[in-house]
């Protein structure tokens, strides 16, 4: 053991295990990078337009994606994520229209706390009754975004402008100023990473995903990590619907909407390399592979492709990526 | 430390349980009766008309594709998969259907099915050889068929929005006096079909090993790939099968079709007791989940509850079941 970390310290940093732990967010990123770039040639004017258009709208898929990557790396899996999105969305929107941008904030916080707490009973639900996390939150999927449509019973409501210049930039949810929409994206992202990653309950997410009895038997308390995750991906969740509400001006509670955002955080998060079995992959890849997804339709649409066929490509890329990564997995087990 | 481990894990444990929690987790069938029973009761006290010939002849007719496709869901998740493409699958099978109507219903109903089984095979070979997980797998091939079939519904397909009369009478109409829907005829064909298939055939046996320990079954000899390309390859079949009884119901297709049946189609094999985690259930089971939601949508309708009422007793119900069933069977 302790020669083991003396040649660990000699090298100084290793790359080697730098490059496989993190390798999957790395390419996920670099993965946008080009994507962005390869964006840019397409269209004649690349400006803060275009950024300012992709940072705001990507904004609900990535809260949802980072929301779905806490939960399953903590060993579960939320199909009422989506669900969550439009019950904040619809709460939001009812609470918020014609009120001050003061009050509006304190609605918006109102709103996460109550959908953290919500999901933090499913998660509770779960570790008492024992059963699967795909059943429950199956379940509530329906529930939650039954709910939903009895507080917001047709598309209407609305928010403060000063609320939707925080989200989006500008006053009407369309501008060139990318800046609030980066930091609003950027701080929870960075403190969702931090906390999975540099703080003793994050780390016990992780241990839980990785391998739970390992994890109970090391007095990690399961249990409260697994309804920890529920509540914190609950309250991201919110957090999409809230940024929903800044972009649109107004609420709607749509279940295709919720159950498409469920099915899109999935593909988001496998995409940004997270484990579906848990334990393995990280808040920032699962971000970045969101406004990946989310960049795809801007990207094909420039490149000609109409939307129909851009759904198809989209599918199939989702498939070839996980093949490649399938692949990959592969070749390394059998390489030992 | 020993002594600690004997006395913390009691062997008579089980004993320990009351005696009818033990008859109930060895007849869950009985419990699920039961629930379908007190429905239709409930469902009769508060609209007498219900319990009928015809109010029940609704239910079946409402629950016959939905059961259908709960069989796909089911044979799936015995392996430890599961199809979230079958809602667009039988959407597809449906327009293809609708397409070639006019060729007559027997080439309509075979080239509709044809797309299922291309589609599920797909599927298999994605999830089976390539080893892309099911959900992700499942989940892209309904984005490209809802791209494809868009698309192809302003070109080849269009106009393409009612199927043959005979598909009509198979999926909406009644016989002997109007009394049993031909649909249900249909179902109760594949019911027997599937359990037969699953109790008594190698490949019925495979796909309970394969959800059960695929490590011990890969190790025993068997091509795994192959048993997950038959499974969604029959899949495919049975949610194109049930996507054309549906637009025979309906009588119009769109591709909103049977997009809405997915998940109603994952909570039947679910209430029916069937193992998300492969391995355990029964089609049985899952033909009585279906059966209670045809019962509960009926109730619902006759209650004029909104959508959202519905689909929070909907979410409820399928929550309370699951609960009861890992109470019961005491599975930890």
């Amino acid at each position: 053991m302790t020669t083991v970390r003396a040649e660990g310290a000699r090298q100084g940093f290793d790359w080697q295990r730098a490059l496989k732990r993190h390798g999957w967010t790395v390419g996920a990123w670099l993965l946008l990078i080009a994507l962005i770039a390869f964006y840019a040639t397409l269209i004649p004017r690349f400006g803060a337009f275009q950024i300012a258009s992709i940072a705001k709208n990507s904004m609900p898929l990535v809260f949802v994606s980072i929301a779905q990557a806490i939960i399953v790396i903590a060993g579960g899996i939320d199909l009422g994520v989506g669900a969550l999105l439009i019950f904040s969305n619809a709460m939001a929107a009812q609470m918020m229209d014609g009120q001050s941008l003061g009050m509006s904030l304190v609605i918006a916080a109102l709103v996460i706390v109550a959908c953290a707490a919500l999901n933090g009973v499913v998660g509770w639900i779960i570790t008492v009754s024992r059963v699967p996390d795909i059943v429950v939150t199956l379940a509530t999927l329906f529930i939650i975004s039954g709910l939903a449509l009895i507080i917001l019973p047709s598309p209407g409501g609305g928010t403060s402008d000063g609320f939707r210049a925080i989200f989006t930039g500008s006053t009407t949810g369309t501008g060139t100023n990318f800046w609030p929409s980066l930091a609003v994206m950027a701080i929870p992202m960075g403190l969702a990473a931090y906390f999975m990653r540099g703080t003793r309950v994050g780390l016990s997410l992780y241990a839980t995903g990785s391998n739970p009895m390992a994890a109970y038997l090391s007095a990690v308390n399961t249990a409260r990590a697994k309804i920890l995750s529920y509540a914190i991906g609950g309250g991201f969740a919110a957090l999409a619907g809230l940024a929903a509400l800044a972009i649109t001006g107004s609420g709607e509670s749509r279940f295709a909407t919720g159950s498409n955002f469920t099915l899109r955080s999935v593909a988001a998060i496998v995409l940004g390399g997270v484990a579906l079995t848990g334990g393995i992959g990280s808040v920032v890849g699962a971000a970045a592979a969101g406004i990946v997804l989310f960049t795809l339709s801007p990207l094909l649409s420039a490149m000609g492709v109409d939307p129909n066929t851009a759904q198809v490509i989209q599918g199939v890329l989702i498939v070839l990526v996980m093949m490649i990564a399938g692949m990959i997995h592969l070749r390394r087990e059998r390489a030992g | 430390m020993t002594t600690d481990l004997t006395t913390s894990v009691t062997p008579d444990e089980p004993l320990s349980r009351p005696t009818w929690a033990i008859w109930l987790a060895d007849h869950p069938l009985a419990v699920l009766s039961g629930v379908l029973v007190v429905l239709v009761v409930v469902t009769g006290i508060i609209e007498p008309r219900y319990l009928s010939v015809s109010g029940l002849r609704n239910t079946v007719l409402l629950a016959a594709p939905l059961g259908i496709m709960a069989g796909a869901q089911t044979i799936l998740m015995l392996t430890g998969g599961i199809d979230l493409s079958v809602g667009m699958i039988a959407t597809a099978a449906a327009y293809v259907a609708a397409n070639q109507s006019p060729n007559g219903a027997a080439i309509a109903i075979v080239v509709g099915l044809l797309v299922g089984l291309a589609a599920g095979a797909v599927n298999g070979v994605g999830v089976g050889v390539f080893r892309v997980n099911a959900l992700i797998m499942t989940l892209a091939m309904s984005a490209i068929l809802i791209g494809l079939f868009t698309a192809l519904s302003f070109t080849v397909l269009q106009g393409s929005t009612t199927v043959a009369q005979f598909i009509k009478t198979l999926g909406g109409g009644s016989f002997f006096g109007n009394r049993i829907p031909y649909n249900a005829l249909v179902w109760a064909g594949v019911s027997v079909i599937i359990i037969y298939g699953l109790r008594r055939t190698g490949l019925g046996r495979l796909l309970y090993a394969v959800g059960d320990n695929p490590v011990a079954v890969r190790l025993a000899g068997v091509r795994i790939w192959q048993v997950h390309i038959a499974a969604y390859a029959i899949a495919g079949l049975l949610a194109a099968l049930a996507g054309i009884l549906l637009a025979g119901r309906t009588g119009a297709v769109d591709l909103q079709l049977a997009v809405s049946f997915l998940l109603p189609s994952v909570a039947a094999a679910v209430i029916g007791g069937t193992s998300i985690f492969g391995g355990i259930g029964t089609y049985s089971g899952t033909i009585l989940g279906a059966l209670i939601l045809g019962v509960l949508a009926t109730m619902m309708t006759f209650l004029d509850a909104g959508q959202a009422i519905q689909q929070v007793v909907y979410g409820g119900i399928v929550l309370a079941l699951a609960w009861l069933y890992a109470r019961v069977t005491g599975s930890s």
